[in-house]
């Protein structure tokens, strides 16, 4: 064989082997054991862990290193990982569904058809087959089989909403997986000669085996109508928006599904705006609406003072954050809700009454509490991270930072105000991901690209580490860190599980999706 | 080469192309607003907005240009150059079906010139415009030379 040949050989089989793909890697991953069933890692939303599914606490917290890095193929990463006893699946938003090695970061396999995976992943058993559920942000909802990534069914669902987007993550409950929906629309008001808008957010229930619709329960239910207009021509509608942003949670005792709304996009505001809703998983009927900010109108023309920013216009305070339930001293059961605004609410979860209310900095469209809170049920605290990051009027001083209240009355337990630790680079202190919560530890990520983990019951710093760095990734591709937003850190077995980066609004991007396990000690 | 009538210099054709460019998305722009086709969300869903920009454009260009082209063989830039299009080496007017329904889809493609990389495609369609005969590509597609009134 001539080495012309050989050479030709070499190139076809590397171009044929998978991104990231590692000599001797299985491909077929294990799933008997999954670490967290939804984006709040269990159904109740508290994003917590305990004991017999990580091995991270406080004792070894500080000796956390860095085990390997994969490079995503985007600047600000929106998917957030599922993990088995060996592989993590995580959307590489401009690639695809990827099954990497847990161990080691390898390619097990990837599916390259489903590129804009926004969500987290989640699974279930159906028809005796594993499956993996997520959205794409413009592509609907998936259902691949975790095996191979084989897609078995997609759903765009556009049943209600012509326009809709799919950012806040599913869960899936045995015969049914629940879709939450906001709208496009938000974006379409920075064209002025949009007439904005006449669609809502909303919730879908999918027939997990087959991806039908089952039911959709909008959060406006009354149809647009003209409502005012600019340039002689274009018409303006409402009431409008009141997008679903964030995952919801499940109660399966009471067989309810509680998620926040987002604010109206247009004017008349409607009472569903700015809401947490409990719906009933069978029906999508509506057990209880609370509002908790009225006539919160807003959307991006208002930034950029284009006509279609609704007047007066609104603080833009959602509940991106999705709600958790907790089981209190009492034995009665207690909804969380965290708003943009700052705001902490414990919600009666039969009757929607508010049972206690608290507030920490000054809130604005990207938050106070943005992307997600987390509890320890053990300790009887939820931890609130809030942002504070300088967005709309800023009448109150920031205070970003992370709160740990006592759950049963929302007393403040203790707190930690962040100062940014960045020198040379602009950035904020505030934390806007989610937070995951260990046995004894809480684990945050902020806006100066700082990883870090705090002891639960005080709020003492016990490890730091600044991802806003480059690194190199397994798969080879150029990999740095940057800003921690969305969905943030996950704790699955002896791994704290993350990515660094996130572009939007400024802040710094990255494409670093970072893997840390406790340093063995040598016998 | 005509019998009887010369070919439009390069300079007037240029300029007639610019007016054009400019008149007609402004037109389109009226019709747009009027009309209300980008003012929903379904012009966003699916392909829509590409369906609906297509026929926007191709609404504004006959709003525009439709008369003069079936009346005397020019857009509004050719009529204001004096200029006219007529069937290659005639001096005849030519059909208005080639008119419209072959030389005018070359006209979005101009707009590409500020959209890199794809300004290669509408430089293409220009360049032809040195030869001899002074026939960018769409006049040989179409089988058409711009020519100055009589």
């Amino acid at each position: 064989m001539s080495n012309g040949l050989v050479a030709a050989i070499v190139v076809v089989a590397t171009s044929t082997q998978a991104f990231g793909q590692c000599e001797g890697t299985r491909t077929e991953p294990g799933l008997d054991r999954f670490y967290s069933q939804t984006w709040g890692t269990q159904f109740n939303g508290q994003r917590f862990q305990p004991a017999a599914n990580t091995s991270i606490n406080a004792a070894n917290a500080s000796k956390l290193e860095l085990k390997w890095v994969y490079g995503l193929s985007t600047n600000s990463p929106r998917s957030y990982p599922l993990v088995t006893e060996d592989t993590i699946f995580i959307g590489d938003e401009g690639r695809g569904l990827v099954a990497l090695d847990k161990e080691n970061g390898c390619v097990r396999w990837e599916n390259t058809e489903i590129q804009d995976i926004s969500t987290a992943i989640v699974s279930e058993v159906v028809d005796g087959r594993t499956l993996l559920f997520f959205s794409g942000r413009g592509s609907g909802a998936f259902a691949v089989d975790a095996i191979n990534g084989e897609l078995v069914w997609q759903r765009f669902i556009d049943d209600d909403n012509p326009v809709p987007m799919f950012s806040g993550s599913p869960i899936v409950y045995k015969d049914k997986v629940f879709v939450p929906i906001s709208s496009l629309e938000v974006v379409l008001t920075l064209l002025p000669f949009y007439g904005c808008c006449t669609t809502s957010g909303g919730m879908a229930a999918l027939d997990s085996s087959t991806g039908e619709l089952l039911w959709y329960r909008p959060t406006i239910e009354e149809e647009a109508e003209v409502s005012g207009g600019h340039w002689f021509f274009v018409d303006e509608f409402g009431p409008s928006g009141a997008p679903v942003w964030g995952a919801p949670m499940l109660d399966t005792k009471r067989r309810l599904l509680f998620y926040g709304s987002g604010q109206n996009y247009s004017r008349p505001a409607s009472l569903t705006s700015d809401a947490i809703f409990a719906v009933h998983i069978d029906s999508g009927d509506i057990a209880w609406v609370k509002q908790f900010t009225a006539g919160d109108a807003y959307n991006l023309a208002c930034g950029a003072g284009l006509p279609n920013c609704p007047e007066p216009v609104g603080p833009d305070v959602d509940f991106g954050a999705p709600p958790m339930l907790v089981n209190l001293a009492t034995g009665e059961d207690l909804v969380i809700a965290g708003q943009k605004s700052g705001d902490v609410y414990g919600i009666n979860p039969d009757s929607g009454e508010t049972v206690w209310a608290t507030r920490f900095g000054r809130g604005g469209p990207l938050g106070g509490v943005h992307w997600g809170m987390a509890a320890n049920p053990e300790m009887e605290l939820v931890f609130v991270p809030i942002s504070d990051i300088p967005a709309g009027s800023n009448e109150r001083p920031p205070q970003p930072g992370l709160y740990a209240l006592n759950f049963n009355d929302g007393r403040l337990v203790w707190s930690v105000e962040r100062e940014a630790k960045c020198e040379a680079r602009s950035c904020w202190p505030g934390i806007s991901a989610a937070i995951a919560a260990g046995p004894d530890i809480v684990v945050t990520g902020s806006l100066d690209g700082m990883l870090e983990i705090y002891r639960a019951s005080d709020g003492e710093l016990l490890w730091s580490y600044d991802t806003a760095t480059e690194f190199s990734a397994v798969n080879e591709l150029a990999t740095k860190g940057g800003a921690f937003d969305a969905h943030g850190p996950m704790l699955a077995d002896d791994l704290l599980i993350v990515s660094s980066g996130y572009g939007s609004f400024g802040q710094e991007g990255g494409n670093a999706l970072l893997v840390f396990s406790p340093r063995r000690e040598s016998p | 080469m005509t019998d009887s009538l010369p070919l439009a210099g390069r300079g007037r054709r240029l300029v007639a192309t610019l007016i054009d460019l400019t008149v007609v998305p402004v037109a389109s722009l009226l019709i747009m607003l009027v009309s209300g086709v980008f003012e929903s969300a379904e012009a966003y869903a699916g392909n829509q907005i590409y369906i609906r920009g297509f026929l926007l454009g191709v609404t504004g260009y006959l709003i525009v240009n439709g008369w003069l082209l079936h009346a005397r063989g020019q857009t509004l830039g050719k009529a204001v150059m004096g200029i006219m299009i007529v069937s290659n080496g005639t001096s005849e007017q030519a059909p208005l079906w080639k008119l419209v329904i072959i030389r005018a889809l070359f006209f979005p493609v101009l707009y590409l010139v500020v959209v890199f990389p794809l300004t290669l495609i509408a430089v293409i369609d220009q360049v032809f415009i040195f030869g001899k005969q002074r026939r960018c590509l769409h006049d040989l597609v179409c089988g058409t030379s711009v020519v100055y009134l009589r």
